[in-house]
């Protein structure tokens, strides 16, 4: 009996070994890799030169840690920590940073959501997409077009990033 | 009478013509401090530049770095995080930065003036430990200033390369070489 229960702990030990590297490359497979934040940084930089602005931005992974941060050449100084929360509030609430303005206006229910530390309503965050799945966000700060020209600009980093981690999935 | 009017009207005069070349001069020497006190900071593309050739050093020998790059005060300009790399390596290149920037010197360099028991030439005790509690700086390899005309422009910051915190320093300085052509 004894020999029996020590054969089922081995078998399962075994497959206990043969799940836990593959749970742990789904879990790395899942942040932002410098390369998608270096293609949001790129298109935000095109959105920017078409723009004539020169915006501050922020990149973040789905737990709201810093995968990039970029300050603007004639930035003010709270750009940057403004793109920051702007990307923190898209990848929280899974929603653009202006929709979620609109949706915690004063007044309404929601407005007590504005009390989030971190969060600041206001546009310039855009939750980076790869299907229904928000999987990080960028955050811009500091275009001509004030909060939607900000929204704009993030857009076009997100999807840029988002491509590229589809592209990736398409090759897996 | 007419040589007091001529008189007073030379007078009036002169004191026209010399307020006017006081304020002339005066709007010279305020453009020119304004102009000298602008444009030493490292720009966007130069961080990026410093930022590739760090990270390009430090893959030879597949090493994957958390880059940061300080502007003239410190404050960041721009940093990027390796893959797969902890959270708080963001921080951990940062401050190595800001130390390498606000010191002008690489941190390496920094740690050993800043030791406990660090003496000068003459073998006296310097005692600047003290700046190891400031805040911002790290007491770690791998920081490295970015100098322009004898003033540090900015820093770069290097963690988590697999040579350790000497091949963190290696690759900070093969970044601050990559923009050499424009540091003169």
């Amino acid at each position: 009996m004894s020999h029996m229960s020590l054969m089922l702990k081995a078998a399962a030990a075994a497959v206990v070994l043969m799940i836990a590297p593959q749970v742990a490359q789904a879990q790395s497979s899942s942040g932002i890799t410098s390369e998608q934040a270096m293609a949001a940084l790129r298109a935000v930089q095109a959105y920017a030169k078409n723009d004539g602005s020169d915006p501050s931005l922020a990149v973040i992974d789905r737990d709201g840690n810093t995968v990039l941060l970029l300050a603007g050449n004639n930035a003010a100084p709270h750009n940057l920590g403004l793109a920051q929360r702007k990307a923190f509030t898209a990848n929280q609430f899974k929603m653009k940073s202006i929709e979620w303005r609109d949706r915690t206006k004063p007044g309404t229910p929601q407005a007590s959501e504005r009390e989030t530390p971190n969060a600041i309503p206001l546009g310039g965050g855009v939750p980076i997409m790869v299907g229904n799945e928000v999987i990080g966000a960028v955050g811009v700060s500091g275009t001509k077009g004030g909060q939607e020209g900000d929204t704009a600009g993030a857009q076009a980093g997100a999807d840029a990033a988002a491509a590229l981690v589809k592209r990736l999935q398409a090759q897996n | 009478m007419q040589k007091l009017i001529t008189g007073l009207a030379v007078g009036v005069v002169a004191i026209f013509v010399g307020s006017a070349g006081f304020a002339l001069v005066q709007q010279m020497t305020k453009q020119f401090t304004l102009q000298s006190l602008g444009g030493n900071d490292i720009s966007v593309e130069q961080a990026l530049l410093v930022a590739q050739g760090a990270v390009d050093a430090c893959k030879k020998d597949n090493s994957v770095i958390t880059v940061a790059v300080v502007d003239h005060v410190g404050g960041v300009r721009f940093i990027v995080r390796g893959d797969g790399a902890s959270p708080e390596m963001v921080d951990n290149a940062r401050r190595k930065a800001y130390t390498a920037r606000t010191f002008r010197q690489a941190t390496s360099a920094w740690m050993e003036r800043t030791a406990m028991d660090a003496k000068d030439e003459k073998g006296k005790l310097i005692d600047l430990y003290g700046q190891r509690l400031l805040e911002n700086t790290i007491a770690q390899k791998g920081g490295m200033p970015i100098i322009w005309h004898n003033d540090a422009i900015g820093g770069v910051g290097v963690a988590g390369s697999k040579g350790g915190e000497e091949a963190d320093e290696a690759c900070a300085k093969a970044g601050v070489d990559a923009i050499a052509d424009q540091l003169f």
